[in-house]
């Protein structure tokens, strides 16, 4: 009954193949209309499947698996290539069609003038293609496909600008995490497999509670596995570090990228597989605690960076870590809720940010931008809007998704203080950064002299209100997404009711609202004292807790040398040594032999006679 | 067919000396007539061959040595009849790629023929005197053929690389007439037909050294570590269309000889000495990764990371189970296509660019869009991707490594090794790939012009197939399994009682 849901699928991929084929033979602006076009139907079908299954019975609403055909079969396993339909896929197909069709219209304004714009748009667009497989995918398998496809989708575009040698490093950054992370994922599946037998999503579900016992080795180890992956892909800890420096990509693709999508999968697996992380409670810590810790780093990361982008960067970590907390304690669809906001406002704000850069001719220092309230009005609302609903306050939608997972952290089954703790915490700090950049961006007066700022085209500003709509008003949808949702999560745990605990996160925001306001008012750093008295934290989080020097130092390093010690001693000196020294050898034994052999008549019959004399010598005494 | 699919080649390579050494077009005309005339039969193999059948097909059988009851018998089952197409095919792109050839042209394509008809013959051989032969007359054109027209070291490199073959391959004779004489002592039937003696019951003592000198023959030519020193000095001595050969067809020989001789003749050996075998396996996927991030010549840096691709591929033989030697199996057509493949690209960009070094290369992708985006498909392909073809071998030689009764002891070692060597895959391709396409290069040469409608021909039916395997494995896996199947639940019903009195010996 959702056959046409291959459609959703198919049109980004012809997308891509056409653009990528024939986009240099058409003008322009067509190659970036049929790749618009292409996201736009697929959000039309994906709204039409949303109303279909709106009308069917919440029993009958998942597990709608779809066959495309066998990819393969072997005695002991078979692989179809197949997709499922439930309200947790078209909730996320929503989300990346929604959001990315927004993105598809703003790039065309955004890149326009690049002269490798159709190249631009294939990307987009295989990228759309990535993300929906994998959310998309029944299996394992198929999820490790797409898994995959989005990281070179990402690769591809982050290296958008391919002269650039630091778009070309942070490109080869972002594959190789995410291949770590595919490895730990393909392990995963393994163990998955000599466990149930099969990588079917629903087989595996269906079995998994009646063959596991809570907390098993088996349990545990997949969980953990899958999470290599996931934390590779949404930028959790220790596995951060190729996020910030993606952001050498275009703003349209921070904005796919770094909010709506791509980061978002590692939420979504663990909502996916909840059956199996419901199993694994110890995992389930593990995430709430790894997604609360990484959601503080990134935040404090983020008061101090000068690169708009970057901010928002960190700033997408570190709410990032607030869904894993709220998946680590098992209230998956007020996480899912959190990864649909923040989809809507994080876009927003790179995409305002990316208006702000455009109108600048591509400054994103933030010590050079100022005073931008007066040119450029429509942004400046937009990007106020995302950031109210980033710093939680309250109506905004924000506030209702990440209200829920404070709340929660405490009240819920597996809340506690601590996570609490931090999670206000964060809001504080969420909230002073991102009015930090609001202040320094859009106050004061402008720092960078040369420059004519002036609002964009429509097509660039269209975008921007819609998801400004959105990010205003989604807050109202909270029991839509858990009552949606609920035939695959299971149903969602009574949200709690805590007015003390409520009140003490939105002061925790407006404290840092404030703040950001009392320095950044007028548009200029008056911490400059500040700074210096605290230089060596201060230098700490400016320098990102100095991960990347570390792990250059600890992995990078060593692996290089240890190559070039195995090829200059193992190899050269050790195993090619070795087989030529046995040659050398057996040369210089024939030449020792061949003495014997000098044709002088004299030594043959002193050897003869030698001889004789030997085998005299045994005859007679033995 | 099969003879003719081994023949054609090597009458063209003899004929083609009574070609007059000026006639280039002609010498050109007969070579590429010969290896595409045996391409076209060798794909009608593949249609006409019946799948769901188990057990040789296209059988021919003739005399040969009356007394000693040598055969002339060949045939096909679904592991070989794969790499007698791949073999074929990519004896059509070698061939190709060389024809602009400078010098004794005519004689470079002989021996690329002879190299393409010895490889055949030991993929049809069913007689294990016959695969020998055909494995010696693989050598011989090697050995001139980068003896004569290579470069560096080139005659230090091709006579480390006979020298040590041969050692291997004389090890495999004496293992060859053994088995026949234990098969004549239960039978007193004297044969050399492989698909008798794999019923022989051979017991455990003799089986380990036969086994060993069987193992270290096929070790060597494929290569497993530590055997592999022969390798780089041959690759990177070698001219490019015979490394096409050399790497696509002739490393499976070893590989195939693994899974045609080893597994069935020697199970009780294979068995104790697998975690063994695995262990220098696994360590060359490591180890050859390793090295080639550390690489900066280009074919050297290929050379290395076929290590550690083939080592996957032995990795997976002694698995010994049916995924494990059907994704090896899936993965020496990969690798035949993807190193072949990643070879005439580094060719092409030596040809225009004069060099090798890594270090030397910017930012051409700007001026070959064409070859850019080949290069990245082979790229990704060679790294892995899921969705390409390389990921499916890889994936299936993996799991089946962790399911294998086998290695269990060494089966999560082994995969977090393989794993390893899949992140080192993509940080030395993207390294090879970035690196010589992108970046901006103020130093471009003028005259530097993208790859032309020749050569973009002989990489487009990789990519095809890249993409193709990547998204529908199914026709090829249908194909070996059956023959995998066979090869697992072999009875021995000859001799049964040599196991048991082995300890009064």
């Amino acid at each position: 009954m959702f056959s046409y849901a291959w459609l959703i699928l198919l049109l980004p991929l012809s997308g891509f193949i056409g653009i990528s084929g024939w986009g240099n033979r058409m003008p322009h602006r067509r190659a970036g209309l049929i790749a618009c076009a292409m996201v736009g139907g697929a959000f039309v079908f994906t709204l039409y499947a949303l109303s279909q299954m709106m009308f069917l019975d919440a029993a009958e609403r998942a597990g709608h698996v779809l066959t495309l055909y066998t990819w393969v079969t072997s005695e002991t396993f078979t692989l179809n290539l197949s997709i499922l339909i439930d309200p947790l896929s078209v909730f996320m197909f929503l989300i990346v069609t929604g959001v990315g069709f927004l993105i598809h219209v703003y790039s065309l304004s955004y890149m326009e003038g690049d002269p490798e714009f159709p190249r631009f748009f294939a990307y987009l667009n295989l990228f759309i293609f990535s993300m929906l497989v994998l959310v998309a995918a029944a299996d394992f398998f198929f999820l490790i496909v797409g898994w995959a496809l989005v990281g070179l989708a990402s690769y591809l575009l982050i290296g958008f600008w391919r002269d650039k040698t630091s778009a070309v490093l942070a490109a080869r950054k972002a594959f190789v995490m995410n291949v770590i992370g595919d490895v730990g994922m393909v392990i995963a599946a393994f163990v998955i497999f000599s466990n149930f037998g099969t990588l079917n999503y629903l087989d595996v579900f269906a079995v998994a509670p009646e063959q596991m016992r809570t907390n098993d080795d088996a349990a545990l180890l997949i969980t953990l596995l899958l999470l290599v992956g996931a934390f590779a892909k949404s930028a959790q800890l220790p596995l951060h570090t190729w996020l910030p420096d993606a952001m050498e990509g275009p703003t349209p693709v921070s904005a796919l990228i770094h909010a709506a999508t791509m980061v978002t999968a590692g939420v979504y697996l663990v909502a996916r597989c909840h059956v199996l992380y419901e199993l694994a409670p110890y995992t389930m810590y593990f995430i709430a605690g790894v997604g609360v810790v990484t959601a503080v780093f990134a935040g404090s990361m983020g008061m101090v960076q000068y690169d708009i982008k970057r901010v928002i960067a960190y700033s997408t970590m570190s709410q990032l870590g607030y869904m894993f907390l709220a998946v680590g304690i098992g209230v998956f669809s007020t996480g899912m809720f959190h990864l649909m906001t923040h989809a809507f406002f994080k876009a927003l704000l790179f995409m305002s940010a990316g208006s702000v850069i455009h109108a600048l001719n591509g400054e994103q220092d933030l010590r050079r931008m100022g005073g931008l309230r007066r040119s450029m009005p429509l942004t400046h609302l937009t990007f106020l809007i995302g950031a109210l609903a980033l710093a939680g306050f309250p109506l905004t939608s924000g506030f209702y998704s990440k209200e829920a997972i404070i709340l929660s952290s405490y009240h819920g089954e597996m809340g506690n203080f601590f996570f609490w703790a931090i999670a206000v915490l964060t809001a504080g700090m969420t909230a002073f950064y991102i009015f930090r950049v609001y202040f320094y961006t859009f106050n004061g007066t402008l720092r960078s002299p040369e420059a004519h700022p002036h609002e964009g085209p429509l097509a660039l500003t269209a975008p921007l209100v819609a998801l400004a709509g959105l990010a205003l008003l989604g807050g109202g949808l909270g029991h839509w997404v858990d009552k949606f949702l609920a035939p695959v999560l299971g149903a969602a745990p009574a949200h709690p009711e805590d007015e003390l605990l409520e009140t003490v996160a939105v002061v925790a925001g407006l404290i840092g609202i404030a703040l950001a306001g009392v320095i950044y008012m007028t548009g200029r750093d008056r911490l400059e004292f500040a700074k210096q008295a605290l230089a060596p934290i201060y230098d700490l989080l400016y320098n990102k807790y100095y991960v990347d020097e570390i792990y250059d130092f600890l992995i990078v390093r060593p692996t290089r040398a240890i190559g070039e010690f195995l090829e200059e001693r193992a190899e050269r000196e050790g195993v090619d040594f070795a087989v030529d020294e046995v040659g050398t050898q057996i040369h210089g034994a024939s030449r020792g032999i061949s003495f014997w052999q000098s044709g002088k008549v004299r030594t043959y019959a002193i050897n003869m006679v030698a001889g004789l004399v030997v085998i005299l010598m045994f005859v007679v005494f033995l | 067919m099969l003879s003719l699919i081994v023949f054609i080649p090597l009458l063209a390579a003899l004929g083609l000396l009574f070609v007059d050494k000026d006639n280039r077009a002609m010498a050109r005309a007969v070579a590429l007539g010969a290896s595409s005339l045996s391409f076209l039969i060798s794909i009608g193999v593949l249609v006409w061959f019946k799948e769901a059948e188990v057990g040789m097909q296209f059988t021919e059988t003739l005399v040969w040595v009356k007394l000693l009851n040598i055969r002339y018998q060949v045939g096909v089952d679904g592991i070989s009849v794969l790499l007698l197409v791949l073999t074929t095919f990519l004896s059509v792109i070698a061939i190709f790629f060389s024809l602009d050839r400078k010098d004794k042209l005519r004689n470079f394509l002989a021996l690329m023929l002879a190299l393409e008809a010895g490889t055949l013959g030991v993929f049809v051989a069913l007689d294990t005197i016959l695969f020998y032969v055909f494995w010696e007359l693989m050598l011989i054109p090697t050995y001139f053929l980068i003896g004569i027209w290579g470069e560096g070291r080139r005659v230090y490199a091709t006579t480390k690389f006979v020298l040590y073959t041969l050692v291997g391959s004389l090890l495999m004779l004496v293992a060859i007439i053994a088995i026949t004489v234990a098969h004549y002592n239960v039978t007193h039937e004297l044969t050399f037909d492989i698909q008798t003696l794999v019923h022989t019951r051979i017991d455990p003592a003799s089986q380990l050294w036969m086994f060993i000198f069987f193992f270290l023959a096929f070790a060597i030519k494929v290569p497993v570590f530590p055997l592999h020193s022969w390798l780089p000095h041959t690759y990177v001595s070698c001219p490019i269309p015979a490394l096409v050969l050399l790497t696509g067809a002739m490393s499976k020989t070893g590989a195939y000889g693994f899974i045609r001789f080893c597994l069935p003749l020697f199970p009780e050996a294979v068995e104790s000495l697998a975690v063994a075998i695995g262990c220098a396996a696994a360590g060359g996927i490591v180890y050859g990764a390793w090295i080639a991030v550390a690489q900066k010549d280009l074919k050297a840096l290929v050379a290395y990371s076929s290590i550690s691709h083939l080592g996957f591929i032995v990795l997976g033989i002694f698995a010994h189970n049916g995924q494990g030697i059907e994704g090896s199996v899936l993965q020496m057509i990969n690798h035949g296509i993807i190193a072949s493949a990643l070879f005439i690209i580094v060719g092409i960009l030596e040809k225009r660019m004069g060099t090798r070094n890594l270090n030397d290369f910017r930012g051409l992708g700007n001026a070959m869009p064409v070859l850019y985006g080949m290069f990245m498909l082979i790229t990704l392909a060679a790294l892995g991707l899921p969705g390409l073809n390389g990921f499916v071998g890889e994936f299936l030689i993996l799991m089946g490594v962790w399911t294998s009764a086998m290695l269990s002891d060494m089966s999560t070692i082994f995969v977090l090794m393989g794993g390893l060597a899949i992140v080192f895959a993509s940080i030395y391709m993207l390294y090879m790939f970035q690196g010589a396409m992108q970046e901006k290069n103020e130093k471009l040469p003028d005259h530097l012009t993208d790859i032309n409608r020749g050569e973009a021909g002989l990489l487009l039916p990789a990519c095809v197939l890249i993409v193709f395997i990547g998204l529908y494995p199914k026709p090829f896996i249908d194909r070996v399994s059956p023959s995998v199947d066979r090869l697992l639940t072999l009875e021995k019903t000859v001799n049964l009682d040599a196991g048991h009195d082995a300890g009064h010996h």
